[in-house]
């Protein structure tokens, strides 16, 4: 015989109450090590994405509108020394051979083998060697369109002008391209077909061509306007790379000889010179010249008029037709044109000219000047090459092939105007300073459209050279960005789903917890005359105590173990919830062993904690009392006579701190949030039970009056086994907690919804297109641009937004957004239709006005930002007043400021910035891409099949607003839902708890029952006395759960969007208190079953 | 051996301002392999008498001297320590662990001992002491399958497995029918002789008290001799 051995004999003679305390330490052990497992599981998850979307690549060079030469990814890859893969990305949308699955917004890569050698994985079949023709469909796509190799799909793709949409002079036809190619192959994860720059959760849809074949179809020839790059290198080493590779081509510029005119003459493919390439260009050479050529309505000298002429506005230097001493209000005009207009010098010229406002608005404008010289139309220096290759003016042989972007009368076209453009095609007719062109028709592409060299000068490789010198690559989007570092982070710094489980599996946990004190509570009072007799015979109460902690904790060990195996099982259960909340995302089980250790013996511990706190009391026992019986009666001691005021001090105290906590924490941020939400809820829950535990004292220390009662008799009962009545109301308490604190945040989106206050901003439907939307859909000139119906779209009123894609901040994405998408809004818009609401500014005004916030810039590097309440909080992890920084697309830094949050509404994921500040940090962004539709509720289908069907080839999808709302409602509701889970799972250890009371209660006192029997009760009154004891207890767990989880959910409730559902939530009540009910009954009924009497006669 | 010098127990009580007072200047001296039985209706104090001298309670007044030590000087492990090493105990119930084997239950007063060279001797003695008792066929036999006579034999085996110089019994026969009690009477009796052990039984059957020595009254708190001395 050893200790050891008495154990052994101990664990497996009392099983039946070592399973259970192994039970309930396996409960809290699965719930804790699960909540671990989960958020193990999400973040390896994110990392596997990140691997999955970017292959090998470190980093990308993203010059988005801008193209560079595909040439450059070569010359990159040789001096890095590591694989550098050029790709030509634009967006399309896509459908299936007999348009039954329409996909509205896709990425269309142009990539070669050096794009699949970065990304796909070794030994996967190799598609794309020799690959010449047909798409690549990625397999969410394809099974999106339900097409496979072989089948035919129609494919739109948006074809970047030669330059923005926006400048003006820019035709807006020819925005996209058609095809019908033959799908080649479908690929995978493994084959990179999940590439994407964007740390987002859903997959992303794309067609992959040869990039040769987009090059050409979208004339682009041997350009591209994105490099990924593989290897251990940082973003300088990199950058400095480019700036050693690069040529002008790079910076859409080139110099070409003009023998005629004597000059080199420097162009730029986007017809416009960027200001920082025009000074630097200007300054690369001596004697250069600076040119802006323009095209103009009309020049006038009295009643006579000359229609579409170019006017080239020219610097006073070099070798030059503009007198240095020229003035910016005189002209020079050509013969030709003095006369068209019987025109002399001294004549006052009025120059006639359009220019582009936001959504392509013409504006025209007039500017008149003084007739300096009237030039020989011959003039070598006044050549046809002065006027830029406008698209729409420079490839067409007659005028009235015109299409220069601004609104062309053909019947003001005169013969003489077509054989003037026969004879001298764009060759300017009257030339302006330089100064007076730039005030007149500079813009944000630029500020120039050529630069003239003297021939005799240096040579163009010294100009390049000098040029390149003189500039960033990063100034025209050249410059690398560290994407896996990006996405690392992203996933790194996401919500950590662990905490979050962790937090709401508290309350279970300490449910568990309570469960397995109770449990090996009465365990040892089975056997305390054992304990006494051990006591009797020389044991110390410290050996005892020792023994019965050794068994606990053998069975805690062997709980522990079987609840991580639990844990394996719910955490892939929540992972099958989880995945069907951010559908199309895969979330990957995988717990690290790390963390199965961790959570396994933390809840030994926790275990053990309950095990000692339980035993230090039962063994303060005497050997005589223990021998006597006495373990299983409760003496009132001196305890009671203090009538609870320990109980209502620390009451009183938690209540207070509580109360405090949120200000205590501090912060907006999410983390602070949740952590005074689970700190209050847990002070609070302390209160409501330390009160509970005051009251018992009172009733059972202070009561003197006889209780003539059943009811008044089950009170007093309940009052002889405290600590086992507070586990009971602690157990029940933490379970109603959970399920009434997680069920407050549930709320109807829907909920007026029509309302422009509501997260819908009384929008009806809300669409997004792949390619912008260069015209005002609210104005009869751009619904007519548009081929919109005005009937059709009676009393509608659209709202567009400017869109940069960047990450997305919904809840649909678990990654933390580093990067979010931005929104430029014109703020008036909303405001004035006082659409949405705010949840809080920096200012603490939150009535409509705050739009207004997004106008107010105190420092030039701070964009003020608005944000949805979900996008601040959860999906960013950010507060008011913090920044994001983000780069312009010249690489140039800046940081977008949170100065207001919305309520919950339909714009989550993204930020909204003033559409002035998106102009000018990302000028290259074409047209609206996305819309808000405000449109009457019945016509709303209508509407959003006629938007549909015109914008088609513009990739645009509409949807719903509330449908848009409810999705995003609905992903918090199944968070809530899961969380709901917990706190049943609670309930159900609360009522296990519960009904085990019952039965020891019971058995303990069957004596006492039968004495009752004997003096004269019956069974059912019996039954209603155990009832009302114990219904008593249920009831008070019940009312402490509610409280102390509405006082905790107070705060929140004042959160956006924010109602709660309080008739669900009594349903709930009700519910639980009548399973209760039920359970208690069943218990009763087992309990007083049988020939009670016995017992007495027995005794 | 053992000498009770004017010991008092009293008992708060809300009635009585002084409190219940349950035993009153109690002075007896017993030496080695001397036997005393105390008699006395229920509640005369008797088990408070026990458990006093065994260590398991104090006396509000007087003296427990055991082998000449003071019990109330004594700390907690050291009581535990001489519960152990000098006295036995013998219950009304037998207390007997259920999961344990016969052996087992008698070998559990030796489990505090640390000194693992005993063990051997103490499981000889065990096996020696059940075969006396007649239960040496019984020695993995779990209480659960003994009768009342054979528990309480266990219990009396167990009480003795340490050699205590003195073996207490509370109501040993208790429990137990006639025959039963005759025999766990006569056992204790042969145990007092055999092993040399100051015996102090309680008991309200005389018949008992009869069988096994001197015998004492306990009444209203005084302990007197059953002659009247």
């Amino acid at each position: 015989m050893s200790l050891w051995k008495l154990i052994k004999r101990s664990l497996g003679f009392y099983w039946r109450t070592n399973l259970g305390v192994l039970l309930a330490v396996a409960v809290s052990t699965a719930v804790l090590t699960g909540a671990l497992v989960v958020g193990d599981s999400v973040r390896y998850s994110l990392m596997m994405m990140v691997d999955a979307r970017l292959g090998r690549t470190q980093l990308a060079l993203v010059s988005q509108n801008r193209f560079f030469q595909a040439d450059l990814a070569g010359e990159l890859s040789a001096e890095l020394k590591t694989e550098v893969a050029p790709v030509l990305q634009v967006r399309g949308l896509i459908a299936n051979s007999d348009g039954t699955a329409l996909v509205n917004r896709v990425e269309v890569l142009g990539v070669d083998e050096r794009f699949f050698e970065i990304g796909a994985r070794a030994g996967d079949e190799a598609f794309w060697r020799n690959w010449s023709e047909g798409v690549v469909l990625n397999a969410p796509l394809a099974e999106r369109l339900g097409v496979a190799g072989g089948d035919e799909v129609k494919l739109r793709i948006e074809k970047p002008g030669l330059m923005p949409r926006e400048v003006p002079l820019t035709p807006d036809s020819d925005l996209s391209f058609f095809s019908r190619p033959i799908v080649k192959a479908i690929a995978g994860k493994s084959q990179f077909g999940l590439f994407s720059l964007q740390a987002n959760q859903l997959p992303p849809l794309n067609v992959f061509v040869p990039i040769r074949w987009l090059q050409e179809n979208l004339g682009k020839a041997g350009q591209a306007n994105l490099a990924l790059a593989s290897g251990e290198i940082t973003a300088e080493q990199a950058d400095t790379a480019v700036r050693k590779c690069w040529r002008l081509a790079d910076a859409g510029l080139e110099i070409r000889p003009m023998p005629e005119q004597g000059v080199l003459e420097m162009r730029s493919r986007r017809v416009f010179i960027d200001q920082v390439l025009s000074d630097a260009a200007i300054k690369a050479s001596d004697g250069a010249v600076g040119i802006l050529t323009y095209f103009v309505n009309e020049l006038r000298v009295g009643e006579k008029t000359t229609p579409y002429s170019t006017v080239a506005a020219i610097a006073p230097a070099g070798k030059n037709i503009i007198p240095p001493e020229m003035k910016d209000d005189e002209i020079l005009i050509t013969n030709w044109l003095a006369d068209d207009l019987d025109a002399k010098v001294g004549d006052s010229v009025e120059l006639t000219y359009s220019i582009i406002g936001p959504m392509r608005k013409l504006e025209d404008r007039k500017r008149s000047f003084k007739v300096r010289t009237v030039l020989d139309i011959n003039e070598p220096l006044l050549d046809r090459e002065l006027m830029p290759e406008f698209p729409g003016l420079a490839d067409v042989n007659n005028c009235r092939d015109w299409e220069p972007g601004i609104t062309v009368d053909l019947d003001k076209i005169r013969d003489k105007d077509e054989n003037y453009w026969d004879d001298y095609r764009g060759t300017p007719k009257a030339v302006v300073t330089l100064e007076a062109g730039r005030a007149m028709w500079a813009n944000r592409y630029g500020n120039l459209t050529a630069v003239r060299y003297p021939l005799a000068g240096e040579s163009s490789k010294k100009i390049a050279e000098s040029l390149l010198d003189r500039i960033e690559p990063a100034s025209v989007g050249l410059f690398f960005q560290p994407v896996r570092l990006r996405g690392v982070k992203a996933g790194g710094e996401s919500t950590y789903f662990g905490w979050l489980f962790l937090g709401l599996s508290f309350f279970l946990i300490v449910a568990a917890v309570v469960l397995t004190g109770l449990l090996f509570v009465f365990g040892v009072e089975e056997r305390g005359e054992q304990v006494g007799m051990l006591l009797a015979l020389g044991f110390s109460p410290k050996l005892v105590r020792g023994l019965l902690f050794i068994e606990g904790g053998l069975v805690a060990m062997l709980g522990s173990i079987a609840g991580t195996a639990a844990a394996v099982l719910y955490t892939k259960i929540m992972i099958v919830v989880l995945s069907a909340v951010t559908t199309g995302s895969t979330t990957y089980f995988h717990a690290r062993p790390t963390t199965l250790i961790a959570g396994g013996l933390s809840a030994v511990v926790v275990s053990l904690l309950a095990i000692w706190l339980t035993l230090r009391k039962q063994v303060l026992m005497t050997a005589r009392e223990l021998l006597s019986g006495a373990a299983g009666r409760q003496f009132l001691g001196a305890s009671i006579l203090s009538r609870g005021r320990i109980g209502l001090a620390v009451a009183a105290a938690a209540t207070v701190a509580a109360l405090m906590l949120p200000s205590l924490v501090g912060g907006e941020k999410s983390e602070a949030v949740a952590g005074a939400f689970f700190g209050a809820g847990a002070l609070l829950l302390t209160a409501t039970i330390a009160l509970t535990s005051s009251a018992l004292k009172i009733v059972a220390g202070g009561w003197k009056k006889p209780m003539l009662s059943l009811a008044g008799l089950g009170l007093r009962n309940s009052t002889r086994r405290r600590g086992r009545s507070l586990a009971v109301v602690a157990l029940l308490a933490c379970g109603v907690f959970l399920v009434i604190a997680v069920g407050a945040f549930r709320h109807d989106p829907l909920e007026h919804a029509d309302r422009r206050d509501s997260g819908t901003g009384g929008f009806t439907l809300f669409g997004e297109s792949a390619i912008g939307i260069l015209h005002d859909l609210n104005s009869a000139e751009g619904r007519r641009k548009t081929a919109l119906d005005p009937n059709i779209l009676d009393g509608v009123e659209i709202v567009q937004l400017r869109v940069r894609d960047g990450d997305d901040a919904s809840c649909f994405n678990l990654n933390r957004a580093q990067t979010p998408r931005l929104l430029g809004v014109r703020s008036a818009q909303l405001l004035n239709r006082g659409s949405f609401s705010f949840a809080a500014t920096k200012t603490g005004d939150i009535s409509e006005t705050a739009w207004d916030t997004l106008n107010e810039y105190a420092d030039p590097n701070v964009v003020p930002a608005i944000g949805d309440y979900a996008t601040i909080k959860w999906a960013l992890g950010k507060a008011l007043g913090d920044d994001i920084e983000y780069s312009d697309e010249k690489g140039r830094k800046f940081k977008v400021r949170l100065v207001a949050m919305l309520e919950n509404s339909i714009l989550q994921g993204s930020l909204l910035i003033a559409e002035d500040q998106f102009v000018k940090r990302f000028p290259s962004e074409d047209g609206y891409r996305m819309l808000l539709i405000d449109a009457p509720q019945d016509r709303a289908d209508s509407v959003a099949a006629h938007l549909s069907e015109r914008l088609t080839d513009l990739g645009l999808g509409i949807s719903s607003a509330k449908q848009r709302l409810a999705a995003f409602s609905e992903v918090e509701n199944t968070y809530v839902s899961i969380f709901q889970i917990l706190g049943d799972l609670g309930l159900v250890l609360g009522s296990v708890g519960l009904g085990l009371v019952v039965l020891r209660n019971m058995l303990e006192r069957r004596n006492e029952l039968a004495m009752l029997r004997a003096v004269g009760f019956n069974k059912a009154t019996l039954k209603r006395m155990v009832f009302y004891e114990h219904s008593g207890l249920m009831l008070v767990g019940l009312a402490c759960g509610v409280v102390a989880a509405l006082m905790a959910v107070a705060p929140a409730l004042k959160a956006p969007g924010a109602a709660v559902p309080y008739l669900s939530l009594a349903l709930t009540v009700g519910t639980i208190a009548l399973s209760g009910g039920v359970w208690i009954w069943i218990a009763t009924v087992a309990a007083l079953s049988g020939k009670m009497l016995d017992a007495l006669r027995s005794e | 051996m053992l000498e009770l010098i004017g010991v008092a127990k009293n008992y708060a009580s809300p009635g009585e301002k002084d409190g219940l007072c349950v035993l009153k200047d109690i002075t007896l001296k017993l030496e080695a392999g001397q036997s005393l039985v105390i008699v006395g209706p229920s509640g005369s104090g008797k088990s408070t008498l026990l458990n006093i001298i065994g260590g398991l309670d104090r006396p509000s007044a007087g003296r427990v001297l055991l082998e000449g030590r003071d019990l109330a000087e004594l700390d907690d492990v050291e009581l535990a320590k001489v519960r152990n090493q000098d006295i036995g105990f013998i219950f009304q119930l037998h207390h007997l662990l259920a999961q344990c084997t016969v052996l087992e239950n008698v070998l559990v007063p030796t489990l505090v001992d640390k000194d693992r060279s005993s063990k051997k001797q103490a499981q000889e003695r065990a096996v020696e002491l059940l075969n006396r008792v007649g239960l040496g066929d019984h020695l993995r036999y779990r209480p659960g399958e003994l009768s009342g006579g054979q528990r309480q034999r266990v219990a009396v085996v167990r009480a003795l497995i340490n050699r205590p110089g003195l073996l207490l019994a509370d109501e040993p026969t208790g429990s137990l029918d006639a025959d039963s009690s005759n025999n766990i009477a006569d056992l204790l009796v042969e145990l007092n002789r055999s092993e040399k052990v100051a015996l102090v039984v309680v008991t309200h059957s005389l018949s008992l008290a009869e069988r096994i020595g001197d015998v004492m009254e306990l009444n209203n708190g005084l302990l007197k001799s059953r002659s009247g001395a």
